[in-house]
């Protein structure tokens, strides 16, 4: 449980004027502390005297514990988190979010957004301090939050503020909730200041395919650890994809998949703009294909009725994979079911993952007979909870990298094959029977 | 100068041995690589355990209600348990199933803790819940738990996989399991389902005892489908321990008996027996605290690094301690061991009874309620190094810590100091307030050297601000998911009461101190300060 127990504190318009309003924050804690420390000595002499004394004393000891506990204790030392909102509004929600999220993953935040971009530059800045309690109420820890909207040039110059108010020694996660402005100037001072890149890959525009493969790329040369929201979210369904194969007559079939289908909810049947952002559906294709050492035969290419297209190769037999558009209730993008394949010594085995707002079903078909029937109670995951995931990690997650790469493979590393009609080896493969297409 | 050799694979097979060595090694890898799930690899949720029946045997007890079943909640409320899940509460009194599970309610709302309960959660979780009347020396009852189960498989789908947990008293275990295993309840056919136990705490009072029960037990069980159960294994600190020591870099190059001058575990608790005087009398601190939760917190700070965590490899290292501890014999019982019995005092500012006032205690009790000791390790790390071990009732507070005391420095420079600077300590605090504190020296501001030892303290509230799991919770999913790393292995068990049986024995034939011998609220008998001081050393002030 999180709340502010500051009064409120007059605009800062510069960092110095933050830093000030933070060091007499922190020197009211130090004092709270020493009287919090002096009422526990106060609370031990009070032990050794006579029953009858001991009463009053503890009484009047605990009154000014009770008094110090209206104070914050400590700052947490976990982590900085900068937020790159871009407009107040989104600057609203994330801080919602973050102070949901505080009792998990206490940190000094910043939030950062632009306004009046052609005005007159300088900064308006408001600090929250935030008091975690534990459940049993006792207030623990501290953690501030602060605004800071820029404007004019002052935008365009935001890694100027941001490092000065870091708490030094402390890991910077850098969320990026909107598109990332990957490619720019701005990203360019921006990134290196941050250790962990967090973003939302199922929020981006268009069909999102764009940024995934500048993300990847950003990853890559930066050795920058990413949390992409949109792979966190499939959670549930990688959990449910490896059920499946947990029986071990079953295990096998992992190396003898032959098609992957994912169905994902279209914005508009069909998809004919190609507008539905496919992160999600290709991530899923992604993690299966790092996780099951496949390679790419021909990257992702667009076909007919809104459908996209790739071959892999697994050992020596070729992996189709299609992504489909279909209707659904879900929002766009979202993944409506995953299916996967598999030929063993002449025996087929299709597993089926779908999943609504609460639970995930699965299901297996061994030649037609039904082998597993399961439905798991597996909520999807709230942005407090992805958050919290996003940030827990201290270091890179090697399968979120694997998957990452593997979605950059697929996109088509050179031609961005994502594009529309540009890839013309992917298209021409398109039409073709598996087994005849090249190696690629 | 020839250049270097690269990591090739290994040379072709050129013998009738070598070729089949190969292809025995290829074999291995095959097998190998089918058992890994590659899906699995970085999930980071918990995995969810395969549909199941839960078996409670004595259902209706304290335990199961206080621990087991709001654990067992908890993980139904946290999605962690599988949607085929049933729980067939096992008992003597009569019950319908309704009227069980509305008692089970009433429970939950005084030991859950997260509260209030999560109604929907509840009512989803109380539909899975059977009860079945059983005598566990009754045959047709188990024949009829058969039954249950295998209707309870068809219409519920827990596919023949089976945890029973013995939540009962130690007296009725080995009954049960005879039980479980006339009637098949026990067995594992491929794709049929696992069959698991889960053996409550103490196992057995002495050593012969213990190897009594194992014997018993794995007459029907396997010992991989045993799993013995100290919650203290899964206290969520006591884990970290783990992750302190071998995640760590910088503490294990000092970890050994040229940097510790010595380790101090305390177990303290301010309560007495409460309403358990019966049970107390018959166990006392030895096999109480001393045999499991002492030693297992011993094993863990002073085992080497395993080569995985699997459970096996854990307890194999835990295994080694234990077996390193050289048996006490009745001259080092008499000079290294120490008992005490509480008699009547304050605690926390209130009037406590002495241990033989309880209820259900014998007044002439010779029951230790405190035992101290100091234990060396046999081995090449520790050879030296003595573990001052000490657990009691009624001390005056709450608080369990283990203490490495590093030696001294070499040479004093700051002999001038107004203050001799204290050795360093690292303390890690099990139980309240968990977290870590390390102790040195540091400077007094001011124009002079004056050195005062400082304490640099983590807690863990402040970098996770989030209530951890009950350590029922952990260890009841662990072995719904097979995972025995922090269970208790049968030569395990065996191998502390080899250390503790002698204390017992020798005691036995010793006579007993004039008990009381310290008053509730203090630290205990003065020989335990004594056994301290001999060696130059005090206990620390918790």
């Amino acid at each position: 449980m999180a709340k502010d127990l500051t009064a409120p504190r007059p605009l800062a318009r510069s960092v110095s004027e933050i830093e000030g309003q933070l060091g007499k924050l922190w020197a009211r804690a130090a004092v709270a502390r020493a009287e919090a420390a002096k009422a526990e000595v106060a609370l031990v002499a009070a032990q050794a005297e006579a029953a009858a004394r001991a009463a009053a004393s503890l009484a009047a000891a605990g009154e000014t514990i009770d008094a110090a506990a209206h104070h914050v204790a400590a700052r947490t030392s976990v982590l900085n988190l900068v937020v790159l909102a871009g407009d107040s509004r989104t600057a609203e929600r994330c801080a919602a979010t973050i102070t949901a999220t505080a009792s998990r993953h206490a940190s000094r935040s910043l939030i950062l957004s632009a306004q009046d971009t052609g005005g007159a530059a300088g900064i308006e800045a408001r600090i929250e301090a935030l008091s975690l309690t534990t459940a049993d109420g006792r207030a623990e820890t501290g953690a501030e939050t602060i605004y800071v909207t820029a404007r004019g040039e002052t935008g365009n110059h935001l890694a100027s503020i941001i490092v000065p108010l870091l708490v030094h020694d402390l890991p910077v996660a850098m969320w990026m909730p909107n598109d990332p402005p990957f490619g720019t100037h701005r990203a360019d001072r921006l990134l290196p200041i941050a250790d962990r890149l967090i973003v939302d890959g199922s929020d981006w525009s268009g069909d999102g395919l764009d940024l995934l493969d500048k993300l990847a790329v950003v990853a890559e040369e930066r050795r920058l650890v990413v949390a992409d929201w949109a792979l966190l979210r499939q959670s549930r369904w990688r959990e449910a994809m490896a059920s499946m194969y947990d029986l071990p007559d079953l295990r096998p079939h992992l190396g003898a998949v032959r098609r992957i289908d994912v169905d994902y909810a279209a914005a508009a049947p069909g998809d004919p703009g190609w507008t539905t952002n496919v992160v999600r559906p290709l991530y899923h294709v992604a993690w299966l294909a790092s996780r099951l050492g496949m390679t790419v035969v021909a990257p992702l290419s667009r076909a007919e009725r809104g459908r996209r297209l790739a071959t892999l190769r697994q050992r020596d037999h070729a992996v189709e994979v299609v992504l489909r558009p279909v209707s659904s209730d879900l929002g766009p993008g979202s993944t409506a079911r995953v299916e996967i394949t598999s030929r063993l010594r002449g025996a087929e085995l299709i597993g089926r993952v779908a999943a609504d707002d609460r639970t995930v079903n699965v299901s297996v078909y061994d030649d037609g007979r039904e082998r597993i029937r399961r439905s798991y109670a597996a909520p999807r995951l709230s942005d407090v909870d992805l958050l919290a995931r996003a940030v827990e990690e201290g270091a890179s997650d090697p399968v979120a990298v694997g998957a990452l790469a593997m979605a950059h493979r697929l996109l088509g590393v050179d031609s961005g094959s994502h594009k529309a009609g540009s890839n013309g080896q992917a298209r021409q493969n398109a039409g073709r029977p598996l087994e005849d297409r090249g190696n690629g | 100068m020839s250049p270097p050799r690269a990591p090739s694979a290994p040379p072709p097979a050129r013998t009738a041995r070598q070729l089949r060595e190969a292809a025995t090694a290829a074999r291995r890898r095959a097998r190998s690589d089918a058992d890994v799930n590659p899906l699995r690899q970085g999930l980071r949720l918990e995995r969810v355990p395969d549909p199941c029946a839960f078996v409670l045997f004595g259902a209706t007890g304290d335990l199961a209600h206080r621990k087991v079943v709001p654990a067992i909640y908890q993980l139904w409320r946290t999605n962690l348990l599988p949607a085929e899940f049933s729980l067939v509460a096992v008992a003597r009194r009569p019950y319908s199933s309704e009227a069980f599970a509305a008692e089970l309610r009433a429970s939950l709302e005084k030991y859950s803790r997260v509260q209030p309960i999560d109604e929907a959660s509840w009512s989803e979780l109380a539909k899975r819940i059977t009860y079945q009347q059983l005598d566990f020396s009754d045959d047709a009852g188990f024949d009829r738990l058969v039954e249950a189960l295998d209707r309870l498989d068809a219409k519920c789908g827990t596919a023949g996989n089976r945890l029973f947990y013995l939540a009962t008293q130690p007296s009725q275990v080995t009954e049960i399991v005879r039980q479980i295993g006339r009637v098949g309840l026990d067995h594992e056919v491929r794709g049929a389902g696992w069959r698991r136990v889960i053996v409550e705490k103490p196992f057995g009072r002495d050593f012969e005892s213990a190897r009594h029960l194992n014997h018993e037990v794995n007459k029907v069980f396997r010992e991989s489908q045993v799993y013995r159960i100290d919650h203290y294994l899964g206290k969520e600190t006591v884990r970290n321990l783990l992750v302190f020591r071998f995640g760590n870099g910088i503490f294990e190059p000092v970890w050994n008996r040229s940097f510790v001058d010595h380790v101090q575990i305390t177990v303290a608790e301010s309560i007495g027996v409460e309403n358990r005087g019966a049970f107390y009398e018959e166990t006392g601190a030895s096999r109480d605290i001393l045999q499991n939760h002492l030693l297992q917190l011993m094993t863990l700070v002073a085992m080497e690094p395993p080569s995985s965590f699997q459970a096996d490899a854990l307890r194999d290292q835990k295994l080694q301690v234990l077996r390193a501890i050289a048996a006490p014999d009745a001259e080092h019982v008499r000079r290294n061991v120490v008992r005490g019995q509480y008699g009547p005092g304050w605690v926390q500012g209130e009037p406590a009874p002495g241990y033989r006032e309880e209820p259900e205690v014998d007044p002439e009790s010779e029951t230790e309620t405190y035992v101290a000791g100091r234990f060396e390790i046999d081995d090449w790390r520790w050879s030296g190094v003595p573990f001052y071990l000490r657990a009691g009732k009624r001390l005056p507070k709450r608080a369990t810590e283990i203490a490495i005391q590093f030696k001294e420095t070499p040479l004093r420079l700051f002999r001038e100091s107004a203050g001799d600077p204290t050795p360093n300590v690292l303390a890690m605090r099990i139980q309240p307030d968990e977290g870590i504190m390390l102790r040195f020296a540091a400077k007094v501001p001011g124009l002079g050297l004056d050195v005062r030892t400082v304490n640099m303290d983590f807690a863990y509230d402040t970098s996770f601000v989030v209530d951890s799991p009950d350590a029922y919770e952990t260890l009841i999913l662990d072995a719904l998911l097979g995972d025995a790393s922090l269970f208790t292995r049968s030569d395990e068990v065996e191998a502390a009461w080899a250390v503790v049986t002698p204390i017992i024995n020798a005691w036995s034939e010793m006579q007993a101190p004039h008990f009381p011998n310290y008053a509730a609220g203090s630290w205990g008998p003065e020989p335990a300060d004594e056994l301290m001081e001999r060696d130059g050393r005090r206990w620390r002030r918790i």
